[in-house]
């Protein structure tokens, strides 16, 4: 499938008084025409700083771009000027974000809102930004929206203005949607609306979508492939089924063994100990190997490549190396991995191709 | 038989009682809670969990109703000693550890609060190692004592939040999303820290989400409120896999799980709350329908439940 978006070997740093955070150490991914990635991984992984990256959201006076790529349909968005990226933005790549306020100018009547980003990328008249609008508002699920695009922010209730977030952010057909945690604050319920909506609008009008999220449900709920980060870096990248099923990580293991399941009763639930690395001083080698049991003496050391596990499956560490000895995932792992057919576990009947 | 340790009875909190903006925050709720158990309340914001439970704590003095602790009335009239015997032996923990401890306080005084005020401690020695001890507890330690809440993380703030809540030695303790803000591992060490606390000292918990994995793992039982109204309250195995009122069964079904082939099949149930057709005059309270499992239903509904629940077993 067509590449949307490349991003090679980005590193990022801000300068703060403790030192230089090193908040993205070398990230790799593509985005796929039509598809949902999910990056998902702690707080502090650098998940927002990789999307705002993109955007190019970050503070320029303590934000340093270190070293990479961003291509974007083959042009590098780093390289461009801010005149450039401002055509770009809100365009071709527009954002929403958990607290949907942070988008949303509470003095301005949300139908002023919606035209804007109309008026401003598209040749459109004012009464043709408005039609616009109130289509926009009635696709987004918003009841009698000729009346409700005269009201300000503050008559809607937290999931509707997350909907009409998704309506300015959609206004112009962007090629890619980056939605970081836009469902984190809102109910089970609301949360279920929002994202039926944006898959249905996503099938519409054929957009690409990062998700980012730390919600596990929400991912194995959207994503057609699923990035999973940890300090600063991607330590697994698969199919949505690769991720849930066939996990290689043991970060990875670890974040899926310590959601309760609904169907088991565990007596104690799997807990990550510890906490993140500290990014001002980085370990030097996996960064994840102090909080795990399953760490080598070689993950002290030096940081592991990127194993490949199949066309699509990307992991990091060394466990994937042919010399490493051989472990035993946690039991409620090895349950996912029964079913999955690429797996060591697999139990149902291989098929031949 | 389980004994009682709290009964709310018939508990209403209005707000702006009698003008135009009145808010039936809790509208008439009943439900125990027995010694030793956790019992969650769940439902989406603003159906009113955290009035719930601040009424019961007597944050707010309550519109009606009666609250027993230890079969004794806490509500209404009391003595100031009366009083602070209660709020010893009640404690609440927030879900936003940060807002809920004091900047400008080091740890040890933030713990020591309760200790001071209820005259707990004899010297200054005995409550520094009281609280190094507490710090001990709940996965921290006594260095720590030394420092301000900011130089802590989401998941240890809400280990001092325990902390503070544990030095006066409480019986009952109401956790007010105590995890919602935090990481799903951090999510999880907590959790595992409120279950061995609770082991340990025989403690009983309220514990109020809007996560219904999470609540499912640590509850006994579960009550389910919508709109001021607790609408189902049962053991927490059977309201997951027998869900009987409308309003439960369609917040379950739009929980997503980390299993992207039940994401594939998940179908979402809506829930009308005109759907019940009442009728005028129609009596609508909490019915048991099966041993433990309570409905806010009709006596209609109630005939309907009890035979659908019937052909079940
Ligand atoms: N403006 C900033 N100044 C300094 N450090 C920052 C800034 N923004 C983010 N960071 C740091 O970068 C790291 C990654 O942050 P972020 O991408 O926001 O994480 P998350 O995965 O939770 O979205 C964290 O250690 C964070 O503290
Ligand atoms: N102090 C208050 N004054 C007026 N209304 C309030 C007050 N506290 C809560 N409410 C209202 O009561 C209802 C229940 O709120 P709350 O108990 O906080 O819900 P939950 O904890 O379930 O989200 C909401 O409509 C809320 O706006
Ligand atoms: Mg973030
Ligand atoms: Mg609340």
């Amino acid at each position: 499938m067509e590449k949307i978006l490349e991003v090679k070997d980005l590193q990022l740093s801000f300068h703060t008084f403790a030192g230089e955070v090193k908040a993205i150490r070398g990230v790799n991914f593509d985005l796929l025409k039509g598809e949902t990635l999910a990056i998902v991984g702690e707080s502090g992984s650098g998940k927002s700083v990789t999307t705002k990256a993109i955007m190019r959201l970050l503070p320029e006076s303590s934000s340093e771009f270190k070293s990479g790529e961003i291509l974007f349909n083959g042009k590098d968005l780093t390289k461009l000027t801010d005149k450039e990226m401002q055509k770009i933005r809100g365009k071709d790549i527009s954002m929403i974000f958990q607290d949907p306020m942070t988008s949303l100018n509470p003095t301005m009547t949300i139908g002023r809102q919606i035209t804007e980003p109309l008026l401003k990328h598209q040749k459109v008249g004012k009464t043709e930004a408005k039609k616009i609008a109130v289509d926009l508002l009635r696709m987004v699920g918003m009841p009698k929206p000729e009346l409700r695009i005269k009201q300000y922010p503050h008559q809607f209730s937290g999931g509707q203005r997350q909907r009409i977030v998704i309506a300015i952010a959609l206004a112009c057909n962007p090629q890619i949607l980056i939605a970081d945690e836009p469902t984190t604050a809102l109910d089970v319920t609301i949360q279920a609306q929002i994202l039926e909506l944006m898959k249905d609008l996503q099938k519409k009008i054929d957009t690409s979508i990062i998700f980012i999220t730390h919600d596990l449900g929400v991912v194995a709920n959207v994503a057609d492939r699923v990035a999973v980060m940890y300090g600063g870096r991607i330590v697994e990248m698969g199919t949505v089924d690769e991720i849930f099923y066939n996990p290689q990580h043991p970060y990875t293991w670890g974040l899926l063994s310590s959601m309760p399941s609904l169907d088991t009763a565990e007596e104690k639930l799997y807990a990550i100990p510890g906490t993140p690395p500290d990014l001002l001083d980085p370990p030097k080698g996996d960064a994840f190997a102090l909080r795990s049991e399953y760490a080598l003496a070689i993950d002290m050391e030096q940081a592991p490549p990127v194993f490949q596990v199949s066309d699509t499956h990307f992991a990091s560490t060394w466990l994937l190396h042919p010399d490493a000895p051989k472990v035993e995932p946690p039991l409620s792992i090895i349950e996912r991995m029964k079913k999955f057919p690429g797996s060591r576990y697999y139990e149902g009947v291989r098929t031949n191709g | 038989m389980a004994e009682k340790l709290l009964e709310i009875k018939n508990l209403k909190q209005y707000f702006n009682q009698g003008k135009a903006n009145e808010v039936r925050a809790v509208d008439d709720i009943s439900f125990d809670i027995y010694r030793g158990e956790t019992l969650g309340l769940v439902g989406e914001s603003g159906c009113g969990k955290s009035t719930t439970g601040r009424s019961i704590i007597r944050l707010y003095d309550a519109t009606a109703g009666e609250v027993k602790f230890n079969g004794v009335s806490v509500h209404g009239k009391k003595s100031k000693s009366d009083l602070k015997i209660f709020n010893r032996k009640m404690q609440m923990i927030f879900q936003d550890p940060y807002a809920s401890l004091n900047p400008r306080m080091k740890v040890l005084d933030i713990i020591a609060e309760g200790l001071d005020i209820h005259g707990l401690t004899k010297s200054s020695k005995e409550r520094k190692d009281r609280v190094h001890e507490l710090l001990e507890t709940v996965g921290l330690n006594k260095e720590h004592a030394n420092r301000y809440p900011h130089e802590f993380s989401g998941g240890q703030r809400q280990r001092l939040g325990i902390a503070r809540a544990l030095a006066v030695e409480p019986e009952f303790i109401i956790a007010d999303e105590p995890i919602s803000a935090l990481d799903v591992s951090i999510q999880a060490q907590v959790v595992n820290l409120l279950k061995e606390l609770q082991e340990e000292k025989g403690l009983t918990y309220l514990f109020i989400a809007h996560d219904l994995s999470m609540v499912k793992y640590i509850s006994d039982r579960i009550g389910v409120m919508y709109f001021g109204k607790l609408v189902e309250l049962a053991p927490a195995e059977e309201l997951y896999n027998n869900p009987l009122h409308p309003y439960t069964q369609s917040l379950l079904s739009a929980i997503p799980l980390p299993d992207p082939n039940y994401e594939r099949t998940r179908v979402r149930k809506s829930y009308d709350p005109t759907s019940h057709n009442y009728e005028d005059g129609e009596e609508i309270a909490m019915r048991e329908v099966t041993p433990g499992h309570f409905v806010f239903c009709s006596a209609r509904e109630f005939e309907s439940l009890k035979l659908t629940s019937a052909a079940r077993v």
